[in-house]
């Protein structure tokens, strides 16, 4: 009884320190959306409620096709980085070879290097090889800044993960390859998951980059607001924000509704 | 525009195969070329369409003309940079025969040095500005006179400057009675500098972050561009430009012709477009910098800014406009700058 | 599993192919053009044009030249080391309550409403920061509103504005690594411990740490390293306390055009993460087992 006692102020204590760290992620969030419906231009309190912000947004077209641009770009990206980093991940992870340590120290550069320099560098070379720019160059860039969150991320769930299980699939008569897309992919699951979800906020989020890269006229949505910030932003960069968040929630949402990532032990 | 619609139409006789062509713009975003109403009437006259790349410094309009060769048909470089740009082969010269409003353009800026090299013009003299000083109204009766308004314990904390070298530099040259562009005594301006750092929560980037901190109460002074500071009126924000006793830092903007364009035609259309006085009169009712077009700045209304603040002798008398400046400079201002703001 | 280095041929190719998509990916976009950079560290000017150029190790030696340089780059590794304490500190018992304490469907949800802040522009959630912090701002009002005393909350310009702005965009990652590693855990272990009478503090450090320690050190790393050579939050939450080496790197690039010194203080920089990754390993391998 009392263990039962303590577990259910345990869990509620649990409770309400989630709710706070949600507090803590939603605050500028929060801050973001009520500015969207705040009638000052300058971001200035007290509130006044106005749909000025997304009036103007629904007319304004370069806002609404660089944020179409950025997502599916983003999409696009998740897909490769996701595929192309997991596989990485399983390598790493199952294989024991010569240079494999400097293969997982190599992840880091392009994670510790400011992305304003990988960037220019990128567009240095880029130029040099004839890749040149436009949306292919936009894509391969922001694929190499996603893969080493997702080989990451991956190799990380994959050390949770008892060889026991596999070893016991083998016995059972399959080969190692079936073994391992019976038992060890819905095992990672999440950490693809987790994984793609970075990607996804890597590319969504990636500037230096699309901005060197981009062909003129063709802007990402972040492009479009660090370049608008010289003259000054004005809400109806975050309307659309939260346009995009509100409408990534409802996906989400479902998305979790439906599935069962990790599922229950 | 009836001028512009006459070249057009006269281009169009005389070549007839020039079809209508995709010109690029590079250029600071929201910096007059892409004015809605601008690029309508010229796509509409000249059948040639704009498209607008941006940049956030002028670094990078260097980094983008070098690396992407042939991307750009317009490009918009302050005078103190384009020797630079020029030096390296980039730019084209202008045919000023190829402009109708040329002639309007003032001589004392057509003849500028960084535009002009060997005797040839490589920018179309579009638009100057000052550098100065904006005061809130709120917390000034009456406008300061002087830059010392940084200096005083009164407004400690409210005060700012941009967060740029080559600017604070000029801002110490002037507090402390020199040449911006001749600075002899670097190290009273190190000093003059390094007594306002304490005055300052923080620096202002662009014009975004200047109008957040004027308008939340965060400045009550700070330094600014005039051309900006006509602008932020407009949006309602209630403040002074002031051109102190010390004088002003003078810029000039020009339009320049890669020399790798393949639209040079169009270019040129689109440049004698943008010198319009027709184009200016609409731009500055948003908020424009000055123009180099003196017809254009004549037929301005008396109240707006550009002619009441700017076009008094008074003022232009007080102002060191900005010369070429070498990498070296550059640096040292920049090494300067940064132990400044390391020492915080 | 095999021997390292003595791959069965079926298990090499395997490796080869599963490997190499990304990694030649990674060449042709990240290590090459780095290598570029890197060739730009040691000259004297980029080589466009006809610039003139020269092999020099100046750009290395002006690290050392003036004390400007090291002392930023202490200031930015201390930020690292600050802020991936927090976040671990805040992100792992998150973790533990999303991982262990939550059943159900509302864990999935709970699990991308975590990530979902992440996917909103960086510059609009700092300048939203900034709104909060600021006096007279967001915050002050609901301090003001719960408290009865009169209270002025500033914390803009501030290092805890750039520390609270590089927590709040760098947990996700603690939370999420821990929340994977956590949630392989099994119960009947924990069970187990505790009926034989473990302490909860015990358990802690004796079983749920060392089970974790795989997903914890991910996201500690994923944290520290950008952290250490962020700049915008620090330029614009720090105010003029936002001095930062990343800020200095980010002025050789943006403001003048000395890309070879702005190249060697980044090489600078990966190198001193590393060694400080190198130097911890030991000490986190040990803490694992």
């Amino acid at each position: 009884m009392r263990a039962r006692n303590r577990s259910r102020i345990a869990g509620t204590l649990g409770r309400a320190y989630l709710a706070m760290i949600l507090l803590f992620l939603y605050a500028p969030i929060l801050v973001m959306a009520a500015m969207s419906f705040n009638a000052s231009e300058f971001y200035q309190l007290p509130f006044e409620f106005s749909t000025t912000w997304y009036e103007r947004m629904a007319g304004n077209d370069a806002i609404l096709r660089a944020a179409a641009r950025s997502i599916w770009i983003a999409m696009v990206v998740t897909a490769i980085a996701t595929a192309l980093g997991t596989a990485s991940a399983v390598a790493l992870w199952r294989y024991d070879f010569w240079g494999k340590r400097v293969l997982q120290v190599l992840l880091f550069p392009p994670i510790a290097i400011p992305w304003l320099i990988t960037g220019t560098a990128m567009l240095i070379f880029f130029f040099g090889v004839g890749i040149g720019r436009g949306t292919p160059a936009v894509i391969i860039g922001h694929v190499a800044l996603a893969l080493p969150y997702v080989i990451v991320v991956v190799t990380a769930r994959l050390a949770t993960f008892e060889r026991v299980l596999e070893e016991a699939a083998r016995s059972l008569g399959a080969s190692p390859w079936l073994a391992t897309q019976a038992v060890m992919l819905p095992w990672i699951a999440p950490g693809v998951i987790a994984g793609a979800l970075f990607a996804f906020a890597v590319s969504f989020d990636q500037f230096v980059i699309s901005y060197f890269l981009s062909e003129p006229g063709d802007s990402t949505l972040p492009v479009l607001i660090y370049t608008a910030i010289r003259k000054g932003f004005t809400p109806e960069i975050n309307a659309i924000s939260t346009i995009i968040i509100a409408f990534s929630m409802v996906v989400m949402l479902i998305a979790a509704r439906f599935t069962s990532f990790g599922g229950e032990r | 525009m009836t001028r512009l619609l006459c070249t057009a139409t006269a281009l169009a006789l005389i070549t007839p195969a020039l079809h209508a062509a995709e010109i690029r713009v590079l250029n600071w975003q929201g910096y007059g070329t892409d004015q809605d109403f601008a690029t309508e009437a010229f796509e509409e006259v000249t059948g040639h369409t704009v498209v607008h790349e941006y940049f956030n410094s002028e670094q990078e309009t260097l980094t983008k003309l070098r690396t992407n060769p042939g991307a750009y048909d317009v490009v918009l470089i302050n005078s103190s940079f384009t020797p630079q740009v020029v030096d390296e082969g980039l730019l084209a010269p202008i045919d000023t025969s190829k402009l109708e409003n040329f002639a309007d353009l003032d001589p004392a800026f057509v003849n500028n040095d960084g535009l002009n090299e060997d005797g040839v013009i490589y920018g179309v003299p579009w638009t100057w500005g000052l550098t100065s000083i904006a005061v809130s109204n709120a917390d000034f009766d009456t406008p300061p006179t002087s830059l010392e308004v940084l200096w005083s314990p009164e407004w400690e904390g409210r005060v700012s400057i941009r967060d740029d070298a080559v600017e604070a530099v000029q801002i110490g040259a002037l507090a402390t009675g020199q040449s911006i562009n001749d600075v002899q005594d670097l190290e009273a301006v190190r000093a003059k500098l390094a007594a306002l750092m304490p005055s300052i929560d923080t620096y202002w980037g662009s014009e975004n972050d200047w109008n957040q901190f004027m308008a939340s109460g965060e400045f009550a002074a700070a330094t600014y561009w005039s051309g900006s500071a006509s602008r932020s009126m407009g949006k309602g924000l209630d403040i002074t430009f002031v051109v102190p006793e010390e004088g002003a830092i003078g810029w000039l903007d020009g339009l320049s012709i890669p020399a790798a364009s393949e639209k040079k035609d169009a270019a040129y259309q689109f440049i004698d477009w943008m010198i319009d006085p027709e184009f200016y009169a609409e731009w500055d009712k948003d908020g424009a910098p000055a123009t180099a077009n003196i017809a254009a700045a004549s037929a301005l209304p008396d109240d707006s800014f550009n002619k009441a603040v700017l076009g008094d002798p008074a003022v232009v008398a007080k102002v060191q406009f900005m010369q070429p400046m070498s990498d070296e400079t550059r640096e040292t201002y920049l090494k300067l700058w940064q132990d400044l703001k390391a020492a915080q | 599993m095999a021997e390292a280095g003595h791959l069965a041929r079926t298990d090499r190719l395997r490796a080869a192919g599963l490997l190499a998509p990304a990694y030649l990916w990674l060449t042709v976009a990240v290590f090459l053009p780095l290598s570029a950079m890197a060739f730009f560290s040691i000259i004297t000017d980029v080589p466009f044009g006809d610039t003139e150029w020269r092999v020099t190790a100046e750009n290395y030696a002006a690290f050392l030249e003036s004390p400007t340089y090291a002392r930023l780059l202490w200031k930015s590794v201390l930020l690292g080391v600050k802020v991936t304490a927090l976040c671990v500190l805040i992100g792992f018992p998150c973790a533990w309550v999303l991982a262990k304490m939550i059943r159900g469907r509302s864990r999935e949800a709970l699990f991308l409403l975590v990530i979902l802040p992440f996917w909103s522009n960086s510059l609009v959630r700092i300048f939203s920061w900034a709104i909060v912090l600021r006096g007279n701002g967001v915050l002050d009002k609901a301090v003001n509103a719960v408290w009865p005393w009169n209270v002025e909350v500033n914390l803009l310009f501030s290092e805890w504005a750039i520390v609270i702005g590089l927590v709040h965009s760098y947990l996700p990652y603690v939370i999420l690594t821990a929340y994977l590693a956590l949630q392989a855990i099994d119960d009947s272990l924990i069970e187990a411990a505790r009926s034989l009478g473990a302490k909860w503090w015990t358990i802690l450090w004796r079983v749920v740490l060392p089970l974790s320690s795989s997903g914890l050190i991910a996201g500690a790393v994923l944290v520290f390293v950008p952290v250490v050579g962020s700049f915008m939050e620090p330029r614009i939450l720090g105010g003029r306390m936002g001095t930062y080496y990343g800020t200095v790197i980010e002025d050789q690039f943006v403001a003048v055009f000395n890309w070879p010194l702005g190249a060697a203080l980044s090489f600078i920089l990966l190198a001193v993460v590393l060694a400080i990754l190198a130097v911890s390993a030991p000490v986190l391998r040990k803490a694992r087992t």
